[in-house]
């Protein structure tokens, strides 16, 4: 049952990580990321995680890919690219070799790690100790970590209305160094 | 299920926080706000005090690092050991602190008559060096991250401050796009870490791999790590951002990337061989071997070609991080594991006075001449002997020449690998003394320049040069002179043995 599980979550995780590189609408990628977010929370809820399984579908799947087909709609770009063109002829079959070659190296890796590896301690299954493992550990060895995220959050709406708004006014001899 | 709540209650302890060695972080998060506030509310005529007001926020983060290490308790640790104020912490946030002062001393005009956006800037860097001040108490994974983060995210967009300029919205876009990745790679490496280890600290990640043999999947994260943080450090192969974004990119951002962003990175990377990979030596020497003489052998050989200074300097801080990394891929053989820290550090220290103080130079020169080209530069001893002799300072102690701060810095590494012993070090030194001496090429040909060749337009009015710019030459002049003539001052570093001793366990 649980390999059958595990089975199943890794190939909707497979399916959605090929399908997001490789459609060509970018609403089918952000769909195939979908499909992606789902198998991992699956995967979380098989290994005792719910709470970050519910958090993995309310926050990931819901708000984020939400938010990327809000911006891929608002930006028109809901139409097939043309990826033919290509600047440097030698981009691609590298990025193959080293696609595959990474694929290789961290497979080697986990299947040669695959005994030697230490078990971590068993969550319990019933009630809210995840909630309360994850709590503790936030609240208080990652505290500092945690509350300086917020400051992200400040960057991130001051810089998204800087980028966005128009510049205020042009000075255009007092340009700068380069040229 | 309130009740239930309440009585979980009882078992929770709160974690000890000990607030004045945790001060310069919390005064700059006040400042932070302080500078977006008063900013939403001051008049377009009055933006300037916006410099003013972060110059002083700077200042006032800096009291709290002044009287902790007078205090001069040996490490303050909070939070189980995950963030730890000790005197390597100190002198990094010190320094961090400092750049970022200069910074805004050679920023204010720059923005002020470019007519961009200026408290949004102030706060976006100050938010940066948040992240760079946590970096360096940082010893878990997970707040090194998040300081990673914290530190690059404004900077993606501070690249592309100019953004009615293509180039600018090039430079930043780029940085985005490959510092992404690079988190990206970063975090993989970490999670491979964390799941083969158990454990987000560093010093327990450190004993977990120094128990037994390594694993392959630890090989992999130790790999997937340095090349991650090789992204932040600009080095050769993952470089390719560097002199698009430092070109692009308003002059005094370019120098706060090319000294605080890859300073912040090396400190990461300090952090996480001393602490977590010591005993790793046969994974992270190797590869950082290679990546120190790619790095300064392809900074150097490009640097020669460019005709823009701003994109030379960008290849010379490439090459220059090269040089940088030297110690850290011997910093496990023989005696050079004491004196690697301090090589880095004062590396760090003198590199972020002399390279500051040439992009100063580039800022008061081009508001004349509105080039960026190294021709541009002609003549400059004839109306400008001051701006003349401290350009010389710069360029004569970038290549490493004996007085200057420069020379002191490329001492220190080549004494450490020297230390090492190791045929690998020797070659690494061998390599890196060629690379001075191409190294010298470039600079000198700037010096040629300056000193020889006549103004390129027969323009020989004198610079105008600002005060704060002005002040920004001062600082960094003497720093570089003073820590030439008297090394003393920071090689004392070395002799406090916390300095390793806390990063040694």
């Amino acid at each position: 049952m649980e390999l059958l599980v595990f089975v199943i979550a890794s190939g909707m995780v497979l399916v959605g990580a090929v399908g997001v590189v490789a459609m060509r609408n970018p609403v089918h990628s952000a769909l195939g990321l979908v499909l992606t977010l789902f198998g991992v929370a699956v995967h979380f809820v098989a290994m005792e995680a719910h709470f970050l399984a519910a958090v993995q579908v309310i926050v990931y799947a819901g708000a984020i890919v939400v938010l990327f087909l809000f911006v891929i709609m608002l930006l028109g770009v809901d139409t097939a690219e043309d990826l033919s063109i290509e600047p440097v002829p030698i981009q691609r079959p590298l990025a193959v070799i080293i696609g595959v070659g990474t694929v290789v190296l961290v497979g080697t890796a986990v299947i040669r790690t695959r005994d030697t590896i230490a078990r971590g301690p068993e969550l319990e299954a019933s009630g809210d100790s995840n909630i309360r493992l994850l709590a503790r550990n936030l609240f208080s060895d990652q505290v500092l970590a945690f509350e300086l995220t917020s400051v992200l959050f400040i960057v991130a709406v001051a810089g998204t209305v800087l980028m966005t708004r128009k510049q205020k006014r042009v000075a255009p001899d007092r340009d700068r160094v380069g040229s | 299920m309130i009740a239930a709540i309440v009585a979980q209650l009882g078992e929770w302890t709160a974690p000890v926080i000990d607030w004045h060695a945790l001060a310069p972080e919390l005064i700059l998060v006040v400042g932070i706000n302080l500078v977006l506030f008063i900013d939403l509310n001051i008049g377009e005529a009055r933006k300037w005090a916006m410099a003013t007001l972060t110059g002083f926020v700077l200042l006032a983060a800096f009291v709290p690092v002044v009287t902790l290490a007078v205090i001069g308790d040996a490490s303050r640790e909070m939070f189980d050991g995950r963030y730890v104020v000790d005197h390597y912490a100190l002198i990094l946030k010190a320094i961090f602190l400092l750049v970022a002062y200069v910074v805004v001393l050679m920023s204010q005009n720059e923005l002020e008559e470019g007519g961009y956006y200026q408290g949004e800037f102030y706060v976006l860097m100050l938010c940066s060096v948040l992240g760079m001040v946590m970096m360096a108490s940082s010893r878990d994974l997970v707040s090194i991250f998040v300081a990673l983060e914290l530190l690059s995210i404004p900077a993606y967009m501070m690249a592309a401050w100019r953004k009615r300029d293509v180039r600018s919205n090039e430079a930043g876009v780029k940085y985005y796009l490959l510092g992404v990745f690079a988190s990206a790679v970063l975090l993989y490496g970490m999670s491979f870490l964390y799941g083969t280890t158990g454990s987000t600290k560093l010093v327990e990640i450190g004993e977990v791999l120094a128990s037994g043999d390594l694993i392959a999947m630890q090989v992999v994260a130790i790999a997937f790590v340095i090349a991650g943080l090789a992204f932040k450090v600009s080095a050769v192969p993952f470089h390719s951002w560097a002199p698009d974004t430092y070109e692009g990119a308003p002059t005094p951002v370019t120098a706060f990337f090319s000294v605080a962003s890859k300073a912040a990175g090396f400190v990461a990377l300090m952090s996480l061989i001393f602490l977590a990979f010591p005993t790793a030596t046969g994974v992270y020497q190797p590869l950082i071997w290679v990546l120190a003489v790619l790095t300064m052998t392809v900074g150097n050989v490009m640097a020669l070609r460019q005709t823009n200074i701003v994109r030379m300097l960008a290849y010379s801080s490439v090459s220059q991080g090269g040089f940088i990394l030297m110690p850290l891929a011997v910093a496990g053989t023989g005696d050079a594991s004491q004196s690697a820290v301090r090589a880095v550090i004062v590396y760090l220290l003198i590199y972020a006075f002399m390279n500051l103080g040439a992009f100063a130079v580039v800022i008061a020169v081009s508001r004349k001449t509105r080039s960026g080209e190294i021709t541009s530069f002609g003549g400059l001893f004839g109306y400008a002997p001051g701006m003349a002799a401290v350009m010389t300072i710069f360029m004569a102690s970038l290549a490493g020449i004996p007085p200057l701060g420069g020379w002191i810095a490329k001492f220190n590494v080549f004494k450490t690998v020297i230390d090492a012993g190791s045929g690998a070090a020797y070659a690494l030194a061998v390599i890196a003394a060629v690379n001075t001496v191409i190294a010298a090429a470039y600079y000198m040909r700037v010096l040629r320049q300056v000193w020889m060749m006549p103004a390129p337009d027969g323009d020989i009015t004198p610079l105008a040069t600002p005060a704060p710019v002005t002040a920004a030459l001062g600082i960094t002049a003497i720093g570089t002179l003073v820590l030439g003539v008297l090394p003393g001052l920071v090689l004392r570093f070395g002799d406090l043995q916390d300095l390793t001793g806390a990063l040694g366990r």
